[in-house]
């Protein structure tokens, strides 16, 4: 918890490409809270595998192009 | 700040508030019955978390209102169980005090005086995990 986890995300880009969509939407979207996205955005959380899914399928892509593994 | 947040900041002030007016009544009559502290300990803790919460919930009712998501949830699961240790080696160390002697009034006292304290740490844990790591 205490450490940032090694993952990267492209939530913020792919929020901006869809509308500039707000985070507060995005968050009520997956199920979680504004707060949670910024976090995630800000990569101090990894999200469970159940809440990335849901980002990506909300942006029609795959958990592959929202999520990476840092340095890769 | 996010919903629980701000709650978990009011109840630790509410927390804190109310341990400090548990230890004056005891410091007060010590060896009184214990029941004589913890009935206005009690109840203060009950009317102000009322309160303090009712306000909370008619400022951001829609917040109020939605469950915890994954993160807040994993926060205060980390809390809960720092604070648990803390509650655990104060109860253990009046337990120790009392066979070294304590009567069983300062016991109680001292298990009460635990549970205080591992409550405002839970909440503190709480903000520094919604703040800082998680």
């Amino acid at each position: 918890m205490g450490k940032r986890p090694p993952i990267t995300n492209r939530v913020r880009e792919l929020r901006e490409e869809h509308d500039r969509m707000s985070q507060a939407a995005l968050g009520e979207a997956v199920g979680v809270t504004r707060h949670t996205i910024i976090a995630i955005e800000q990569g101090r959380y990894s999200p469970s595998l159940e809440t990335a899914f849901r980002i990506a399928r909300l942006f029609g892509v795959g958990v592959e192009d929202v999520f990476g593994w840092e340095g890769e | 700040m996010s919903f629980r947040e701000k709650s978990a900041w009011v109840m630790g002030a509410i927390m804190l508030a109310t341990g400090v007016f548990y230890a004056q009544l005891v410091a007060g009559a010590p060896q009184a019955p214990v029941i004589g502290p913890l009935i206005p300990y009690v109840l203060a803790v009950i009317v102000l978390s009322i309160v303090a919460q009712a306000g909370l919930a008619i400022a951001s009712p829609k917040e109020a209102d939605a469950p915890a998501d994954e993160r807040e949830r994993a926060v205060i699961d980390r809390a809960g169980n720092w604070s648990g240790m803390v509650l655990g080696f104060g109860v253990v160390s009046a337990i120790i005090m009392y066979i070294g002697g304590w009567t069983a009034t300062m016991l109680v006292h001292a298990i009460v005086g635990a549970l205080i304290v591992s409550t405002v740490a839970e909440y503190a844990l709480q903000i520094y995990f919604f703040r800082k790591a998680v």
